[in-house]
């Protein structure tokens, strides 16, 4: 259709040229310039290349008639009336491989040929106008983006003065109060003891508060107590299973490789038990930063510590890759970009991936920058060849531990690769040998030959007995049974796995990347040492010419003196208060760049960051101070006219209303039903095989029928939990600040039908009449009612509830027992429980 | 730059369509009292209510037939003479115009199956697939030069479904439901029959950065025969309707209780209405994917009678009725069966013993229907197969090259697109790549692929990135 249009408008102007005027000429040019030019330039070159827009790559710009007669860097792109002449048509026609534009896609070609006709028919463009750069610098000059707010110092600002001076518990809640003030609002009134302690022990432990603990905290709810309980939680495992669930969020944790193959990550756990431990023992932010980035690059003491620095630099390997049919260099480049993304989102807030293929459109980074980083993780070998599922493959870097780790990895790998298919080999001939001496035809010529050309391929396959001629054939035929038997044994008992870390390692060969041209590994553009971004640079550090340049990293992202620092610190304390207010001053937590949110609160958001680094980093001092605040502790309450005014409650005039994440609910449901089991796990997915998710032959599949916490289940990408995929769990795949947050009929069949959800109703039922007479007598059914509203919600429950559940009860009850049954009361009882479980009060903290 | 990460909703009107399951008079009837057993249908509101596309759509739905494995193209859409009398002959890049003219491709196998031209507009088509050659050449527009990426099955596998390999992006499907939301009110606006569980496995149906309403709804899984499939916590196992109202009557009794203390909760009245639609769901699914009403005539038609085809009918007529119902896309899936690196002569034959009668129906009964007309099917897989032998008797894995077919909503009928060379290696004339395969088939659903975005993380994206033209070619 296009060819045909084109062909007309081609015809028309030599027959029309004889009759009308110069002008009418003219006007047809422009119009072949408008139908045919304009569009495409607007659709394949001004992103590249408008100096209004202030991109000009290569110096060119096409978006005036001035910009392509003056040329780039190469000089003018087009000679008027000479196609073949003309830069433009050299690189569009992608003949020269130096030159080739636009570079990600070649045009079609009928869009070369309409380029070739306006250019060779005089090349009208009406556009007058110099090519004037927009007022300023391009959105990616780095110095100019130092002004961005996430990028300006840290201002350490003092708390500002509030009228009701009464009500600031800790310095930040001034920061609140004083703009609720401003704005003429009122904070709502404390929480209630029971709705307090909810929120508390969820926040920081993702598990209910104890029956204990609320008798305690009722009986005695003063801020001493509750300094008292914050400290008795912020020392708990739990609360390291908490947060370190919050980093394995952002750490795309995963027990799988997803994507296109998913294999095992057989040896994952360890990097999730090791983020579990840190967190809980407190490890300084900075730290847990470097270990994970460069821990195989830190000194060590001892062996136990080479091992644990090890296994947290697993951080760097446990990414989705494209595992096969992936070019070499192409898996190089995209295993790079994983981990410059997940860093970039995860420590920085930045988007840097958008600057792989070109200068980043709205933030502060060139395409150099991203190569910068580039050189230092190709650099980092995190892949390796290895043998599994009966082949060669590049799978993770593995490396054993403990004393005799590495040789216990190599006797593994060396087995599978080079022992094994030997033994299969001489299973094979050996047994043929075997056959040929058991039929007694070795006498015979035929079978002589065919023996000795057994013995000339694999002399190893027959025992040196059984190939002498010379012994009686008996005791030939009898030494092969006895080695053939052995091999069999060695075939049939495999090696033990041994203990390892997936963890990478500095290549032999450190190197920068070049810029690749539009992202494609094969176009090699200027060379770029290894560094970091400008924009959080006031001084360059340097990174050493014989190594990648991950310690260099590390330190950078925590140097609040001239590197990224501020930044770090800024996102930190805005992911802790998502986490503990339930949004953040930031509330897009991933994303600090220019498209993202500013922060509804930015002197908080500096306090809060100036607190965490005075603090030598230390999360759990930040964490103490957010929940001893009267912010943190304030109820939910409803005020129409706060409502009115400040709908989405962006200035905490009340505490936001949560959806529990699907950890803490089926925790919560366990804990019910006394059944969770609070001990520590191992590796949850070690009965799988190297093919993580059950396909074609294949039926092994992820159990989730363990009494555990949440954290330890397993994470298989692409094949979660059934409870994690309905119920908004993070993705696997990559850096996930903010979960979604999605309320879907999909999410209500699980609760209602879900038989580890009515397993769990059973117990808790079958716990709370166990405790209550049975609940025969009103008396023990008020009783058990409070038991059960206790142990769920974490309060007694509201009268009109305690009258809509005991109605509920009288009516199936009567009904079953009318049918016969005999189980009408604790099946009913049951069936009230599974319903708390369903109801937003259990789903939902205050 | 604003931006869209957040969607602020101030009311409740607001809530129902942010939340994913808002529908109108139930949720109404709720709050005024105790909720009723069942309610009018309502015209539907929240991200699945039916929106208007970005022009004329030619087709409100798809069908999409996944081949697992990878057919053979030259065994069964694209005859190459030159492959029987060059057979046993090596392959060079000369000989499919690569610039590399040296590199040894292999060593060509010659296809064994009979090609005929059918029909009024001589669509060629092999002997193996004789039901839908002698009644719906006519209705194929057959794409011989379809190109992508990914030489094994789980990068080529994300192309296909998703346009992406190597980050998690939304499926097709999903995309669809984005778009054009559900006809239905009580049904999700993308199902997917028997879905492969590897090779990216819920990943291929996913809606990664969309709304979680976008995503597949899973019937079984592709090694699960698809009469004993189900979809995951449809039924309750324990407890009978009645009591399982009673017990949902009991849930949104302590929920409005809740909503009433709160005074004005927006997650809160979505949960309570995510239950009512739960609820439906529970009895319109069964109802749709039992095949207890269908006629004898309609079961055989689809090859149901217990023979090689009977699974394959049973997911291609659970797909009509599906569509029957307003759902926007609809995948069906073989099982992993039609990779055939070895025996590939005898493995067609079986699989498409499997599929001939199947599809071949399918297009009859929406025909019949008058469905047809709105309804687009496409056939195809992750890529085709190689011109050369693997394993003595079989094909490899080919991106290069390879075929699919499209039929039905606005789609020219017994035209034969694009060409191969002598080999079928590569295209030579109208290539069309992945990316353009998912701009057409949004086109014919009146959806502009470069208008179809979605802000996430600070930036628009779209289902063919920064790729994709439509193949205006094929449309009718």
């Amino acid at each position: 259709m296009h060819a045909t249009r084109s062909l007309i408008i081609w015809l028309v102007p030599p027959l029309a040229l004889a009759a009308v005027s110069v002008a009418a000429r003219a006007d047809d040019e422009v119009a072949y310039f408008e139908t045919h030019i304009r569009p495409l330039l607007v659709k394949r070159c001004l992103s590249c290349h408008s100096a209004a827009e202030g991109v000009t790559e290569g110096d060119l710009s096409l978006d005036t008639r001035l910009g392509w007669q003056e040329g780039g860097s190469s000089g003018p792109a087009v000679v008027v009336g000479e196609p073949e002449a003309s830069l433009l048509m050299r690189a569009v026609r992608y003949d020269d491989p130096d030159l080739q534009m636009p570079p990600d896609r070649k045009l079609a070609a009928e869009e070369i040929a309409v380029l070739e006709t306006w250019i060779r028919r005089g090349a009208a463009d009406p556009r007058d106008g110099v090519p004037r750069p927009a007022a300023g610098p391009p959105p990616s000059d780095p110095v100019a983006g130092r002004e961005h707010w996430a990028f300006r110092p840290l201002q350490h600002p003092t708390a500002p003065s509030v009228s009701d001076a009464e009500w600031p518990l800790a310095e930040l809640d001034a920061f609140v109060l004083a703009r609720l003030e401003a704005e003429g609002l009122t904070a709502a009134s404390h929480a209630s003891p029971h709705m307090l302690l909810r929120r508390l022990s969820f926040a920081l432990t993702g598990l209910p508060p104890t029956p204990e603990q609320i008798a305690r905290f009722v009986h005695d709810p003063s801020s001493l107590a509750y300094e008292h309980l914050v400290d008795e939680m912020l020392a708990s495992r739990a609360f390291g299973e908490r947060w370190g669930r919050h980093w394995l969020d952002l750490a795309r944790y995963a027990d799988s490789n997803g994507l296109d193959e998913n294999f095992l990550f057989r040896e994952a756990w360890r990097y999730r038990n090791w983020v579990i431990d840190a967190v809980a023992d407190g490890m300084p932010f900075d730290r847990f930063l470097a270990e994970q980035l460069a821990g195989d690059l830190l000194p060590h003491d001892t062996l136990d510590q080479r091992d644990r620095q090890r296994t947290a630099a697993g951080f760097l390997t446990i990414g989705p890759k494209v595992l096969l049919g992936n070019p070499a260099e192409k898996q190089k480049m995209e295993v790079a970009d994983e981990l410059i993304d997940t860093v970039g989102r995860a420590i920085l807030g930045q988007s840097l991936g958008c600057a792989r293929c070109h200068d980043h459109k709205f933030d502060p980074v060139p395409t150099a920058d991203y190569y910068a980083l580039a050189g230092i993780f190709t650099s980092t070998q995190v892949m390796e060849g290895r043998y599994m599922l009966g082949e060669q493959r590049v799978m993770e870097r593995l490396v054993g531990i403990g004393e005799e780790g590495e040789a216990a990895d190599d006797a593994y790998e060396n087995y599978w690769r080079v022992v094994r298919p030997g033994l299969e080999t001489w299973k094979k001939q050996g047994g043929e040998a075997l056959t040929l001496l058991v039929s007694g035809a070795v006498e015979t010529p035929d079978a002589a030959t065919a023996f000795q050309k057994i013995v000339d391929e694999t002399p190893d396959a027959i025992t040196e007995l059984a190939r002498d001629p010379l012994v009686p054939c008996e005791t030939r035929i009898q030494v092969q049974r006895l080695f053939l038997r052995d091999v069999e044994r060695r075939l049939t008992s495999p090696p033990a796995i041994p203990p390892r870390v997936m963890s990478p390692v500095d290549r032999a060969e450190v190197a920068d990347e070049c810029i690749r041209i539009a992202g494609d590994p094969d176009r090699k553009g200027d060379h770029v040492p290894r560094g970091f971004l400008q924009v959080l640079s006031t001084h360059s550090p340097e990174v050493p010419a014989d190594a990648s340049g991950r310690m260099q990293l590390a330190a950078w992202l925590v140097d609040v003196d001239g590197g990224a620092g501020t930044l770090t610190a800024r996102v930190l304390a805005n992911r802790v208060w998502h986490h503990l207010i339930g949004r953040g001053l930031v509330r897009t937590v991933d994303n600090f760049g220019r498209t993202g949110e500013p922060p509804s609160h930015p002197e908080l958001l500096d306090h809060l960051a100036t607190q965490l680094v005075a603090a030598d980093w230390s999360l759990k001092h930040l964490i103490r101070q957010v929940v001893l605040s009267r912010t943190f502790r304030m109820g939910s309450t409803h005020d129409a006219a706060a409502a009115a005014q400040d709908p989405d409650n962006t200035l905490l005039w009340r505490a936001h209303r949560r959806r529990l994440d699907p950890e803490s609910l089926r925790d919560a449901m366990l804990s019910a039903a006394g059944t969770l089991e609070l001990t520590a796990m191992d590796s949850t997915v070690n009965y799988l095989g190297d093919q993580a998710t059950a396909v074609g032959a294949n039926t092994n599949r992820r159990r989730t029928d363990f009494q555990c916490r949440s954290v330890y289940l397993p994470v298989i990408r692409n094949d979660l939990p059934e409870i994690f995929e309905s119920l908004d769990f993070t993705d696997p795949h990559k850096t996930t600040g903010m979960r979604p947050q999605t309320t879907v009929a999909t999410q209500g069949l699980f609760m209602l039908n879900d038989e580890q959800v009515m397993n769990a109703a059973t117990a808790t039922a079958a716990r709370v009449l166990a405790a209550h007479d049975d609940a025969r007598t009103a008396d023990a059914q008020h009783a058990a009612l409070r038991m059960l509203f206790e142990c769920v919600v974490g309060e007694p429950p509201a009268p009109a509830d305690e009258a809509a559940v005991l109605d509920f009860v009288d009516r199936v009850e009567q009904v079953a027992t009318a049918a016969g049954s005999e189980s009408a009361h604790s099946d009913a009882w049951t069936q009230a429980v599974h319903a708390l479980f369903a109801s937003s009060r259990f789903q939902m903290v205050e | 730059m604003q931006c869209h990460q957040f969607t602020p909703v101030a009311s409740r009107r607001g809530l129902l369509r942010a939340s994913g399951c808002g529908f109108g008079s139930l949720a109404l009837a709720a709050m005024a009292g105790r909720a009723g057993h069942a309610s009018p249908a309502a015209p539907r509101l929240g991200p699945l209510a039916p929106k208007p596309p970005h022009f004329a759509p030619r087709a409100k739905r798809v069908i999409f037939l996944f081949m697992w494995g990878g057919p053979s193209h030259v065994d069964l859409f694209d005859p190459k003479p030159r492959l029987s009398v060059d057979a046993g002959k090596p392959l060079t890049g000369a000989d499919v115009g690569l610039p590399q003219a040296d590199k040894q491709l292999g060593t060509i196998l010659g296809s064994n199956f009979a090609f005929n031209q059918h029909g009024e507009s001589g669509v060629w088509i092999s002997e193996l697939f004789p039901q839908l050659a002698a009644r719906h050449a006519d209705r194929l527009c057959v794409i011989r030069s379809l190109h992508t990426e990914g030489t094994a099955h789980g990068e080529a596998l994300l192309k296909l479904h998703t346009g992406q390999s190597n980050l998690v992006r939304p499926s097709v499907g999903a995309w669809v439901s984005y778009g054009l939301g559900c006809e239905s009110d009580s049904l999700p606006a993308f199902v997917t029959i028997s879905p492969p569980r590897g090779h990216g496995g819920v990943q291929n149906y996913g809606s990664a950065f969309l709304p979680a309403i976008h995503q597949g709804t899973a019937i079984g899984s592709a090694e699960t025969p698809i009469a004993s499939a189900t979809v995951s916590h449809l039924t309750n196992p324990r407890l009978d309707t009645a009591t399982q109202r009673a017990q949902l009557d009991l849930v949104q009794t302590l929920n409005r209780n809740h909503r009433d203390e709160a005074v004005a909760d927006r997650t809160i009245d979505g949960l309570i209405d995510s239950y009512e639609l739960a609820f439906r769901m529970q009895s319109t699914m069964p109802a749709v994917m039992s095949l207890a009403d269908e006629t004898p005539e309609t079961l055989s038609l689809y090859g149901v009678d217990g023979s090689a085809s009977d699974n394959f009918g049973r997911q291609c007529l659970l797909a009509r009725r599906l569509a029957e119902q307003g759902v926007r896309y609809i995948q069906v899936s073989t099982d992993y069966t039609w990779d055939h690196h070895q025996k590939v002569h005898d493995g067609h034959v079986a699989e498409a013993a499997k599929t001939d009668r199947p599809i071949a129906g399918l297009l009859d009964d929406l025909a019949r229907r008058g469905l047809l007309d709105d309804t687009l099917v496409v056939w195809g897989a992750e890529f085709g197969r190689t011109p050369t032998v693997e394993n003595g008797d079989g094909r490899g894995h080919h991106p290069q090259g390879f075929t699919m077919w499209m039929a039905g909503g606005g789609v020219k009928g017994g035209l034969t697109y694009g060409t191969t060379d002598d080999f079928g290696y590569a295209p030579v004339e109208n290539g069309v790549h992945m990316h353009d395969l998912h701009a057409t088939i949004l086109h014919l659903l009146g959806l502009d692929h470069e208008q179809l975005t979605f802000q996430h993380a600070g930036r628009n994206f779209r289902l063919t990135d920064v790729y994709g033209n439509v193949v205006q070619d094929v449309l009718a």
